[in-house]
């Protein structure tokens, strides 16, 4: 009479300790990152490989970009792999070393003091995501539910890993003969490897498993993800092939085409998506999330006029590659976090707070618990300040830098504000 | 999709009091949303299982729901004790969200 279908399961999630930390974390890095920015804008557009660059891009790429990411994939794997998080130490001990060591290796590049402090960070960031790895890699293999999202994220902290290594080796080959050329050489395979293996793979694959299933959509293709998966991983290998054995610079060509058909592949996949929703109602942290997959399109742009530059001239265009790595980190990258963060982090504090109220009476929608009209004077701030400093860099106009880094610090606050807001939100319920 | 049940009437009572039990990230109630699968009444042993599933295992705010479930069927049958079961076989998909579901959801 009671008879129930089989293959039942639990629904323990990973709890809000573990996440939350890392999300109050990338907040404030995203600040820091924006007021360096806005600190330091005159400096913008001399040369890449400045001290203060690097402190800008180290801020937003370890402490906003990887931080923040690293805190909503232990909430958000368990859902891809259908298995619990292995283990909570392991992530709290993922986050002591990362929240640890980001400032100190920043420090250490807005003062250029590649000292042993900054060879210390750098080991400190390397063991953060090391203890992801691991607990990662068990979670996976304990979940025993394999699936092509699961590969896009391991694989993508192995990029990680290995960019973190490099980066290390650079840091000691300052001090120690470790490499056979000057740190400044493996810039670019050091970059690559992070924003390609590590950002565009792991975006694309929680990016696939959560757009259809926020925007309820039947869509679903396998076989383009694997695609899209060969793409990204072959056009990098290659490109770390190319710059190991010192290829003609033409065959770049290669592993830019294979990324750019890639990104092109998961943009069909999102429009694919968004057609074959269910709800049709798109909310406005959908709408900056589903913008950010636009915006994978522009460092495609400036790569071509780099690596054209290259072939033709050998000579670089700075401001191109500046604008090139702004549109990475205050492109792409910032705007799904903007979106993305909104989508999950009021579902954590909503749990938080009202989980042992559930049925118990009315309780506030988790969209509820942040300000909706803060969240879009922050993407109008972001966009303009978007826009402008890339035109400003392009320009080579300080005024239009100092305006649109002003921007970015305003989105920053805005940002800083709603998630303040959501962390401080108590039940308005009695119990 | 019918949710099966050995009590029909005691059944329509159980989804009339499920239907405020809601997908917060979805704002569609879990009947319309085709999460329940089976309602069972063991009225001398005074119990009532709810077979339920959810849109993704792992889900955020699956044990939420799970809870909320259960404090509706306490609220429609006090005098009976409650039991969610949580099945992922067969697992959700979008052709068991209900028409009313369906029409909800593109107004919205």
């Amino acid at each position: 009479m009671f008879s129930v279908a089989g293959n039942t399961g639990n629904t323990k999630t990973t709890s809000y300790k573990v996440v939350l930390p890392f999300y109050a974390y990338g907040a404030i890095s995203f600040l820091a990152g924006s007021f360096l920015l806005f600190y330091t804008s005159r400096t913008a557009s001399v040369h890449y490989f400045t001290p203060h660059n690097l402190a800008i891009v180290h801020t937003m790429a370890l402490g906003w970009g990887t931080v923040m990411i690293l805190g909503a994939s232990h909430q958000l794997v368990p859902v891809m792999i259908e298995g619990k998080l292995y283990s909570n130490t392991l992530a709290y001990l993922s986050f002591l070393f990362a929240a640890l060591s980001i400032p100190v290796l920043v420090y250490g590049f807005y003062h250029f003091d590649m000292g042993h402090f900054s060879q210390w960070a750098g080991i400190g960031v390397v063991l953060a995501i090391l203890c992801y790895f691991l607990n990662l890699a068990i979670s996976m293999v304990k979940s025993n539910h394999e699936n092509v999202h699961a590969y896009f994220v391991l694989t993508a902290v192995l990029w990680l890993l290995t960019t973190a290594i490099v980066g290390v080796l650079m840091i000691y080959n300052f001090s120690y003969d470790l490499l056979p050329k000057n740190s400044l050489d493996y810039l670019p395979l050091h970059a690559h490897l992070g924003i390609v293996g590590w950002f565009l793979l792991l975006v694309m694959g929680v990016g696939s498993r959560l757009i259809p299933m926020f925007l309820i959509s039947k869509y679903n293709n396998k076989k383009q993800l694997w695609w899209i998966y060969g793409l990204i991983n072959g056009g990098l290998i290659f490109f770390v092939f190319i710059f190991l054995w010192g290829l003609p610079r033409f065959f770049l060509l290669v592993p830019l085409f294979s990324v750019a058909a890639a990104i092109l592949l998961f943009g069909n996949f999102c429009v694919m998506s968004y057609k074959a929703r269910i709800r049709k109602k798109v909310d406005e942290q959908m709408k900056i999330s589903l913008l950010s997959v636009l915006m994978m399109c522009l460092p495609i742009l400036f790569l071509i006029f780099i690596i054209t530059g290259l072939i033709t001239t050998h000579a670089q265009d700075l401001r191109i590659m500046i604008s090139y790595g702004f549109v990475i980190f205050f492109g792409w990258i910032t705007a799904i976090i903007l979106g993305m963060t909104f989508k999950t982090l009021p579902f954590i504090i909503w749990n938080r707070t009202y989980h042992h109220l559930a049925g118990k009476g009315k309780t506030p929608n988790p969209k509820d618990l942040f300000s909706e009209p803060v969240f879009k004077w922050m993407s109008i701030a972001y966009l303009s300040g978007f826009v402008l400093f890339t035109a400003g860099v392009l320009l080579h106009f300080m005024l239009i830098l100092q305006i649109a880094s002003a921007l970015l610090v305003l989105c920053s606050i805005l940002y800083n504000w709603n998630i303040l807001k959501l962390f401080l939100h108590k039940s308005q319920i009695k119990s | 999709m019918n949710v099966i049940s050995n009590n029909n009437i005691q059944c329509t009572i159980a989804l009339a009091g499920l239907q405020n039990v809601i997908d917060p990230e979805i704002g569609l109630n879990i009947v319309d949303l085709g999460l329940v699968y089976q309602i069972d009444f063991d009225e001398e042993g005074k119990k009532v299982f709810c077979s339920m599933t959810l849109t993704t295992q792992f889900c955020p705010m699956g044990e939420s729901i799970t809870s909320a479930a259960k404090e509706s069927l306490k609220l429609s049958f006090p005098e009976l004790e409650p039991t969610i079961e949580l099945t992922f076989d067969p697992p959700w998909n979008h052709e068991m969200i209900s028409d009313e579901g369906r029409e909800f959801l593109n107004e919205r």
